[in-house]
């Protein structure tokens, strides 16, 4: 496990694969992103998006199901507190493979909860172009050793 | 129809309500955040939490809904978000919520290149006992009024 004392500024982890499909793009558009562009191939089309893509929101909660598998199983973290600077960059489309690169870039230290601290990640979701569609800083809480 | 040019500064806009159930808040969560305190209920009672809530990215998710819906309601011509600059969850959710969405307009500007234009708004979601549980400052485009970009 690592805890607030273990990761260091400037480690980078890698992972994830997440095959992006049709029906759960609009899946998730039904229930919570109605937008043409998201649910429907003729809209889309006609759209400045220039076919169907992928709720903003729904990437992100792609991004999160990746960190929760491959990041939360080794890191001894508590949820977060949000995040900062989110970027929508690309269009995440049917087809995409998603994966992602972290960064540590700060570690906080809490004054009124000694137990824990706050860590600043930069993290960058791209595609299998390599491609960067979305980019963002989570505040995760870690757990002190 | 509302453009670009109807929304003030200090603009608030009410989003509207919805509530969240203990079956949508496991949903969503084996789907996208499977962390025991979002997926299992009796791990969660004995988490930091005490009791099961829902993923940050639920909330979002349903503010955007709300979001979504009200600008259906206003006739708004919205072109998406190039993105946030910060979400930060305050309160936890929990099964049998009721969660209240408003918006304010920070800062409206023209796009140079485009016909559209660019809103500054900060969006969130109180509940039923007045907390707010999720606040999203964020960026939003929308069409300029026919004839009114330069």
């Amino acid at each position: 496990m690592k805890y607030f004392e273990d990761v260091q500024v400037g480690d980078v982890m890698r992972f994830g694969r997440y095959e992006v499909t049709r029906d759960e793009i609009v899946e998730y558009a039904r229930q919570f992103d109605p937008q043409p562009f998201h649910l429907d191939e003729e809209a889309a089309r006609a759209s400045m998006f220039g076919g169907l893509i992928a709720s903003g929101w729904h990437t992100g909660a792609m991004f999160i199901r990746m960190v929760v598998e491959h990041m939360t199983p080794i890191h001894a973290t508590s949820g977060a507190m949000g995040f900062d600077d989110l970027k929508w960059i690309r269009p995440v489309r049917p087809g995409d493979v998603l994966s992602v690169e972290s960064e540590i870039r700060e570690k906080i230290e809490s004054r009124s909860r000694p137990d824990r601290g706050t860590v600043k990640i930069e993290s960058r979701v791209s595609n299998q172009r390599g491609e960067v569609v979305m980019s963002l800083v989570s505040l995760v809480i870690y757990l002190r050793r | 129809m509302k453009y670009w040019e109807d929304f003030k500064v200090g603009e608030a806009i009410e989003l509207g309500s919805c509530a969240i159930t203990e079956a949508e808040i496991l949903a969503f969560a084996r789907k996208y955040d499977p962390q025991p305190f979002h997926t299992d209920p009796e791990a969660a009672r004995r988490s930091i939490f005490g009791g099961l809530i829902a993923s940050g990215w639920h909330t979002c998710a349903l503010l955007m809904r709300l979001s979504v819906d009200a600008a259906r309601r206003d006739g708004a011509a919205g072109t998406g978000s190039p993105g946030l600059d910060a979400c930060r969850w305050l309160k936890p959710v929990r099964p049998g919520d009721v969660l209240t969405g408003r918006t304010a307009v920070l800062e409206t500007w023209p796009s140079r290149s485009k016909p559209i234009g660019f809103i500054r708004r900060r969006n969130e979601m109180v509940n039923q006992h007045g907390e707010v549980v999720v606040s999203v400052v964020g960026i939003t485009m929308y069409e300029r009024r026919p004839g009114a970009a330069a």
